[in-house]
Parts: C-alpha cells; structure tokens; sequence
C-alpha cells in the first residue's frame, strides 16, 4: 500500500494532508493517531469510498482508482463499527457480500466464520449479535475475499479483553500467512503488541513512520532510581555532562537521559550517586513505550 | 517481525501493475445472477415489508371480496353477486392500480437506500464490484418480488370476478340475456315487448318518418298502474301528457317496435358484461404490471438519489395520489406538455378500454379509451414518457450510487 502526496478536503477542512505513506508487504501495519486525525478517511479515500482531491495511491500494486476493480479484488476491510443487514444472519450477509466477489468467494464463507468463532451464531439475526460479535462478523467478511491485505480500522472497538486478545492472535496469524495487515487504532499499547511498523498520523498529515523499534530507538531513556536520599540525586547530578533531567517523586527518582545514551552511562551514574554517599537499593531502567513516544512527539509538535 | 523499510525508501518505491485475473469481471457493469438472488433475497427477509406489500396487493382485494361473498351469501337479495364486470373495473382502477404503483414504489424506495441506511454499502463498494452492476442488480431482484405480488393479487380479482359474477344482465333495469347479437337482441325484444318498450330508452327526430307510428305504438302499451288503479303509458318522444292516444295498436306493431327500440339500444348492450372478457384481463393484468414496474424503478431510482426511503416513498404517494389526478384532469394553459409529460397520465391513457382511472366515472367500450376526462396524450407520446421516465430514474439513481461517498 502506497500513497504519494494524497489530500482529501472537506471544504477548508483538510482531513488528509499530502500523506506520503509506505504499507510493506506481509507485515502488520499500524495507523496511530488520536480522535478526528484523519485516520479513516485515509482509509476511504484508499478504498474508493471517497475520492482524493490531489496525490497518487496504489493498493497491491495496482493504481487506484484507476484499477480499483482489480486492487479491491485481494483487499479486506473494517471501515469504522462494522454494521450489516440487522435482519439477516450473519452467514446471510456474507453470502451477499461474496455475490459480489468472485465465485469462490461463497465458498469461504463458513470458513471465515469458524475462524473468526461465530460458527455456532452464525444462523442468528444479526439484531441479536452484541458489538464484539458484529466485529467478528466484520473481520469475517474481510476473509471471504482470501485477502492479500487488510484494512482494519478500530477492530478492537466494543471487545472485551478476551475478545481483544482473540483479535490480537487472529491479526498475528493473518500476518503469519503473508498478508499484510494495516491496523489503524487510537489504541497504542495493543498497535504495539500487534504491529511492526507504525505511522502517526496527526491533522491529518503523517509526522513519524517506520518499524517500532528503528522509532523507539530515537527516545529518551529513563532511569528509574529508589535511594536513601533522593533529595540529594540532583545536586549530585547537576554538573555532570550527561544532559541527565532528575525528577523527585514519591516513588522514587526519574532520571531522562538523551536519545542514543548509552549504558555506561547509566553505570556511571550509580558509581557517582554511591560515591556522593547515597545508598542504592534499585536502578532500572525503563522501556521505553510506543505510548510515551507517541505523547513526545504529539507534545513536541504542539510545542512548535 | 518482519523487515520494514524506513519512511526514506518511500520516495525511490516502484509502482508494478500485477496481471489481472482473467475470470475476474468485477469491474463489468452487467450484475451477476447471485448478485440478484443476493438481493432478492436481501429484499424477501424484510418481514414488516413484504406483509405490507402483501396486504395491500393481496390483502385488500380478497377481504374487500370475501366481505361481498359472504353478504351475497347471506342476503342474495339486497347484495348482489361478488363479482361481475363492475366489481372488475372498480377493483383493478381504484384499488390495484392505484396501491399497486405504491408498493411498488416503497419496494423500489426500500431497495434503493437500506444498503446505505444499514451501513452495507461500504462493504459492498469494498470488494470491487463495479458500483452500476450493484445498482442494477436491485432491479431484477425486486421486479422478481413485485411482478408475481401484483399477479397474484390481480389473479384473485380475475377468478371472483369470472366465477361468481351475476348470470344474468340487467340493462335498464330488465334482466336480460347475455351475448345476444343484434338479430337476437331485436328477437328477443319481440318477445319481450312491453318490458322493452316500457324500460329501454329511445329517441325518435321529429322529421323520423318512423318516429311518430314508434310514439304512437309506446303510447298504447299500459307499463304499471297509477294511483287509482289507472293504467300507466310510457309517453314516446313528443307526445304530450293527455295528448290523444292510438286506442289500439296490434300485437305485429308493438312487436315490430320493440325490434326497433332494441335495436337503437344494442350499441349499449353490447357494451354490458357479466365478466371481464379473457382479452380484457390479460391486457388490464400487463397493465397493472407496467404500472408497478413504473413504480419499482422509479421508487428504487428516488430511493438512490435522496438515500433515504421514507422522503422517497411519501414523495411517489404524493406524485400518485394527488399530482397524478389533479394534472391529468386539469388544463392549464401553457403547461399541457409538461402535464404530458407525468407518467401517471401516460400510463393512464395505455389503459385497456373499460378500464376508468382517476374516478373517470365508468368505463367505456372495450377497446377504446375508458377515460375521456383526461388530457389527451397520443398513445405513442405516452410510451415515449413512461420510457423516459424508466431510463431517467434509472441513470439518476445509478449516477448517484457510483458517485456517492460510502
């Protein structure tokens, strides 16, 4: 999935902001941003559901809209809360919808419903299918077309945490089978679990992509330190050349090192915190997380 | 985890169109049939609406006719037969033509929004499938729904109306035979001279070399009794109460002048049915179906456009209801065209002879316009505005769907 310098306007509104993005193939994709970024109508304007005012886009490498027929063929998608036809069954919306596709489509379709577990549903009125369920159904639907890639926006809505997890492992093993799995979420701690590469979206323009851990390697690192006097790990640390900013906590003392710190360095500073005559019972350092980068760029951005 | 290249290598990616599957014709236009059975059978499951479509095409009629069998049944003297030809004509034009334009309509309406309504659209848009062959295949799929509700409700019409029409015919209030030709009906006349003579109209010109020996024979036959006892004549035209009178006319004569009345009268005779004539219901049942085709696919066309079924299904009743009837009837000066141009009128005037519509009042001969009142449409005009209207609605409706935001 490519797009080169997409824009879609809803009047002076720009959801999407000349969005240069690369989807690589057989990956899990994340899509990041906070409410209202402009993450789904990315996601309409790749589909076909809307048109782009300016840019170039490519799903599975065929150009879109010009072959979308061919592009959509091999393509599953979530878009918002999935809702079907209340009246039929679940298995019945799929069959319509597979109508749609090639014939071999109908053939998938108690297959996508056994592996999304609404084999034993699948016969009920949609009317009766809680929230969770529907976006079974709508992960089920994306199957029946044997997808090379899926589009996934907010799949985790409306699931409980079993149910999240259930979507956790289905995404991963979609992933194992080589398709390519774009996830768009607000949820940073589940794109992290799933994903390998991330795009964060903000006002509708991309501001960071790449895998997870080439992006995380660019943070601060944090030290996480509990000692007898806290008090004192500031004027300790103050004239030493490691850029370090110390923070006095009630559970203890954070310590923020620069982007690209090395290890010694944390050494170094038990060595000087020791030797200044502060007892050390724990200094760990801290992972960082797809969720604090997210807030230091976002936090950066809004500061500019 | 898998290798991804960093957000540089994005300007140096490659775009390599892979070969289409050639059994995939997904961007064609033409639906499929499992794309029209999809939907049909989409459109069947809507329980609320197909019992309303139901009743009103079915429903309506059979209750209306079961009332009128059971007081026939009941009461043979005050209620007549259950069927018969007026029964016919007043149940295909004030109740068939009329509902059957509105359901189809609201199927049409229904067809036409619930994808987007329902939020199904968008799944449907995803997989590929050219957006006119989704649009298209919502026609077939309800016709195949509307077409066999209006037979069946036209069918139960059809076979009351035949079978238990009346067995005889009352023309002028004398019960006479059916299907008599001329010969027969002036035959039949003779025999029965005072009930004609005293029942059937006639006129006579005052320069009718026949006219007054016709006068002067009616005067003579005694049809009733007046107060007192004394006998009542029919007075024939010009003849004056108290005017003197033929004292006798011979049983040849008032023969022969009930001949003749019946033979002024047989042009309308001829025009009295017991029951629809086979030919008659066929070309009213192909009528009634344009009708509701008419109604699907403008219905389904509204529908699209405005994406919403209840303004969709209000507007057709208006346009039926009350537009229809007032500009057909009506003649505004300037505006006739544009009053030709309302498919309500042109299908009223492709209907069958005998066939009134818009509360004509009464059917005509068969075979000819039933509808005098009404604009006058060529019938080839009228075909050309029920074409234009179907293709119209058709590519509104489908230029909305493939140009929409899902």
């Amino acid at each position: 999935m490519e797009t080169h310098g997409l824009t879609k306007r809803f009047g002076q509104n720009v959801a999407v902001n000349d969005v240069e993005l690369l989807v690589p193939r057989g990956c899990a994709f994340g899509y990041l941003g906070p409410n209202g970024a402009g993450k789904t109508t990315l996601i309409r304007v790749l589909l076909g559901l809307t048109r782009a005012d300016t840019g170039t886009m490519s799903l599975l490498g065929y150009p879109v809209p010009k072959h979308r027929d061919r592009a959509l063929a091999r393509v599953g998608a979530i878009v918002d809360e999935p809702r079907f036809h209340a009246h039929l069954s679940g298995r019945e919306n799929l069959e319509l919808l597979a109508s749609a596709r090639e014939p071999a489509a109908r053939g998938r379709v108690g297959l996508s419903l056994e592996r999304v577990g609404l084999s034993h549903r699948a016969d009920d009125r949609v009317a009766k299918y809680s929230m969770g369920m529907r976006q079974r159904l709508g992960v089920a639907a994306c199957l029946i077309g044997d997808p090379q890639l899926l589009i996934l926006d907010e799949p985790m809505n409306g699931l409980d945490p079993a149910g999240m997890q259930d979507m956790r492992e289905m995404i991963l093993s979609l992933v194992a089978e080589g398709r390519t799995v774009v996830l768009s979420s607000h949820l940073l701690d589940e794109v992290e679990r799933t994903c390998d590469a991330v795009a964060i979206v903000d006002r509708g323009r991309v501001i960071r992509q790449g895998p997870i851990a080439e992006l995380l390697a660019g943070t601060s690192l944090v030290v996480q330190v509990d000692c007898s006097e806290p008090d004192r790990v500031p004027t300790l640390l103050e004239r030493t050349p490691f850029g370090a900013q110390v923070q006095v906590g009630a559970d203890g003392v954070a310590i923020t090192l620069p982007a690209g710190t090395g290890r010694d360095v944390i050494a170094e500073i038990a060595r000087l915190l020791v030797e200044g005559g502060v007892s050390l019972y724990r200094l760990q350092e801290v992972q960082a997380s797809l969720e604090s980068w997210f807030l230091q760029v976002t936090s950066r951005l809004e500061a500019e | 985890m898998t290798t991804v290249p960093s957000a540089t290598a994005l300007a140096t990616a490659a775009v390599t169109v892979p070969p289409a599957d050639p059994a995939d014709h997904r961007g064609s236009p033409v639906p499929t049939l499992g794309m029209i059975a999809s939907r049909f059978k989409e459109l069947r499951k809507r329980r609320g609406l197909m019992i309303t479509l139901i009743l009103v095409t079915i429903g309506i009629p059979t209750v209306f006719l079961v009332i009128r069998l059971l007081l026939h049944a009941l009461a043979s003297k005050t209620y007549g037969p259950a069927g018969g030809y007026d029964t016919y004509t007043a149940l295909v034009s004030g109740v068939l033509y009329v509902f059957g334009f509105i359901v189809a309509a609201t199927l049409g309406a229904t067809a036409g929004s619930v994808d987007l309504a329902e939020g199904m659209f968008r799944h449907l848009v995803v997989t590929g499938r050219s957006r006119l062959a989704l649009y298209l295949a919502r026609i077939p799929a309800g016709l195949a729904i509307i077409v066999p509700l209006v037979a069946v409700g036209f069918t139960v019409v059809c076979a009351v109306c035949v079978f238990a029409a009346p067995t005889r015919l009352e023309f002028n209030g004398v019960n006479v035979p059916v299907n008599l030709s001329r010969a027969g009906l002036e035959t039949w006349a003779a025999d029965h001279a005072d009930e004609v003579i005293c029942n059937f109209g006639f006129r006579v010109g005052p320069s009718s070399p026949d006219g007054s020996a016709i006068s002067a024979v009616v005067n003579t036959v005694p049809c009733g009794n007046g107060p007192g006892g004394t006998s009542v004549h029919k007075l024939g035209p010009g003849a004056a109460p108290g005017s003197p009178t033929q004292p006798h006319a011979s049983a040849a004569q008032i023969r022969a002048v009930a001949a003749e009345i019946a033979r002024m009268n047989y042009s309308d005779y001829s025009a009295q049915f017991l029951y629809p004539s086979t030919s008659l219901m066929i070309r009213s049942g192909l009528w009634l179906e344009l009708e509701a085709v008419i109604g699907f696919v403008v219905g389904l066309g509204l529908g699209s456009l405005i994406g919403q079924r209840t303004v969709a299904v209000v507007v057709m009743i208006v346009l039926e209801v009350v537009l229809t009837p007032i500009f057909s009837r009506a003649r505004i000066p300037h505006l006739a065209n544009l009053q030709r141009a309302l498919v309500g009128l042109a299908t009223a005037h492709l209907a069958p002879g005998g066939i009134p519509v818009f509360g004509s009042g009464g059917g005509g001969p068969a075979g000819g316009s039933g509808n005098p009142g009404l604009l006058p449409e060529s019938t080839t005009v009228a075909v050309c505005v029920i074409v234009a209207w179907l293709v119209i609605w058709t590519g509104l409706g489908a230029w909305r769907m493939m140009t929409r935001d899902a």
